[in-house]
């Protein structure tokens, strides 16, 4: 295998292996509430997840190469990598690529040790960031766009992440307050009869709108490390394995489910009732596409529970725990720094290691530290029979207190 | 910087404001067609237990269901649209598929 074969061939499986992540960190964004008020049995819930999930994939016909363009000056505006980076089969533009994913699927996985959900996009953007630091300097950063339109780190990373889940509270605790009012007093075979299935569909229209929007982000980014390694050269279109291997990817990622964030989502925030579920649902469904309509780029994940929360302020006297919910804001902030630190340390040893070892350190390194978090998160194991248990703590907490025991 | 700032809350505000309609009104129909529902059938499932059945109870029930089902409608068709790089217009009242804006 020749040195662009096997950069190539790493940066596709750490590109899919990015999009399984991003499938089990986000399956609780949809399904948690409906886990948790047993609207759905665990393993249906997950099911019906995936399956949504792999319609949505493919429900993405003009996939956009230019994901990356949002934070990184890597590729122009049709999507054709800079010239300057493709020499020698791209080599350059595919480190900096292999090391900005692998510090995103790191951060992934660490926050799903410790149950907090945070956002798949945002460790992608964090770990491209760094590692184009790294490369190319702060200057091939889009910090803040050409002023035209919303766009750069600041535009399409930080300023969404830091509204949209303040939106989709306010949207839930106002849905909540409201559900709550009508139905007072109403039997409750029919509210729960009813809720249920305002439930399941309002978590269904979430994860169809998960996979159209988050599979082809890895869409984008396998089919640029294809342009640029001379594999592929159409910047209109996406081969077809490629968006079969990331429907499928993503779809197997939503059906394993990442079982600590869904515990810490449905369990661990609030107390969620199924009117209270149906309210978060119904939210998180309607800003999510709203803003897809109106262009405005946010996560998933921060919608999630900036809904779920809100579901708590709105349910008269209901308990919200707001230690989880300082934890979580604590772990997005710290998730662009993270990942793209991850990414920069990456691409140095990329770079100092040279074409055949690098890259095959780098993901090497990926795959032991992966190892070591699958090892440690055995020690507590969150699966579909103790998801919805009584709250105690987040599993990295309780580890902790176990070992000072 | 302050560019972005301000395309950042127009957008906040558009985002916000439809996200009120849709994701906490479409709930408070939804609840108003469990109610309704309730009110129809009357007896033990009322509020004031024992209360008659009111038949315009189901036809309001079924009204509040049928537009919660276009909103859903509505949140496929941005889904399916913005696969295809086009969004959703209401220039003509009906929704109707246009090319994106650049």
């Amino acid at each position: 295998m020749t040195e662009a074969t096997l950069i190539l061939v790493l940066v596709i499986g750490t590109a899919l292996v990015f999009d399984f992540t991003n499938g089990f960190h986000d399956t609780g964004n949809a399904m948690a509430t409906s886990i948790a008020t047993g609207a759905l049995r665990p393993k249906v819930a997950v099911a019906l997840s995936a399956v949504l999930n792999l319609v949505g994939a493919f429900l993405s016909v003009e996939v956009a190469l230019t994901v990356t363009n949002a934070v990184v000056k890597v590729q122009d505006s049709s999507g054709a990598p800079r010239s300057d980076l493709t020499a020698d089969h791209g080599s350059a533009l595919l480190l900096i690529i292999l090391a900005g994913l692998v510090g995103g699927v790191l951060w992934n996985l660490l926050t799903w040790l410790v149950g907090l959900p945070s956002s798949s996009s945002h460790a992608l953007f964090g770990g491209l960031i760094g590692a184009t630091i790294a490369g190319l300097g702060t200057g091939g950063v889009n910090w803040n766009g050409d002023g035209s339109q919303l766009d750069g780190v600041l535009g399409k990373v930080i300023l969404p992440g830091v509204v949209s889940p303040v939106i989709a509270g306010v949207v839930a605790a106002v849905g909540t307050w409201f559900v709550f009012r009508i139905t007072a007093g109403v039997a409750e075979r029919f509210t729960e009869n009813g809720f249920r299935w305002g439930q399941i569909g309002s978590a269904s229209l979430v994860s169809l709108a998960h996979g159209a929007n988050d599979a082809q982000k890895t869409m984008g980014v396998i089919t640029l490390a294809l342009i640029a390694a001379g594999h592929w050269s159409d910047t209109g279109a996406v081969p077809f394995w490629v968006k079969l291997a990331c429907a499928l990817a993503i779809a197997i990622g939503t059906y394993i489910g990442g079982w600590r964030i869904i515990r810490t989502l449905g369990k661990g925030l609030v107390e969620i009732s199924s009117p209270q579920g149906m309210a978060a649902e119904s939210s998180s469904a309607a800003v999510i596409l709203v803003s897809s309509h109106f262009g405005f780029a946010l996560s998933t994940t921060h919608v999630a529970t900036g809904s779920i929360l809100g579901s708590g302020v709105g349910k008269p006297g209901a308990e919200v725990r707001w230690r989880i919910a300082v934890r979580m804001v604590l772990a997005w902030l710290i998730t662009l720094p993270a990942a793209g630190s991850a990414g920069a340390l990456m691409w140095w040893v990329g770079d100092l290691l040279g074409a055949y070892a690098g890259p095959l350190v780098v993901f090497l390194a990926l795959v032991g530290l992966a190892a070591y978090i699958f090892v440690r998160s055995q020690r507590q194991p969150v699966h579909p029979g103790n998801v919805n248990d009584e709250w105690t703590g987040t599993p990295g907490r309780s580890t902790r207190q176990e070992a000072h025991a | 910087m302050t560019d972005n700032l301000g395309f950042a809350v127009e957008a906040a505000w558009k985002v916000l404001l439809s996200g009120l309609v849709i994701g906490a009104g479409l709930p408070a129909l939804f609840a108003v067609g469990v109610r309704s529902l309730a009110w129809g059938t009357g007896g033990t499932a009322e509020v004031a237990v024992g209360a008659r059945p009111h038949p315009a109870g189901r036809v309001l029930a079924t009204a509040c269901f049928a537009v919660v089902l276009a909103g859903i409608g509505l949140g496929l068709s941005i889904i399916v649209a913005a696969g295809q790089g086009k969004v959703v217009s209401f220039d003509h009242v009906y929704p109707t598929f246009v090319d994106e804006p650049k």
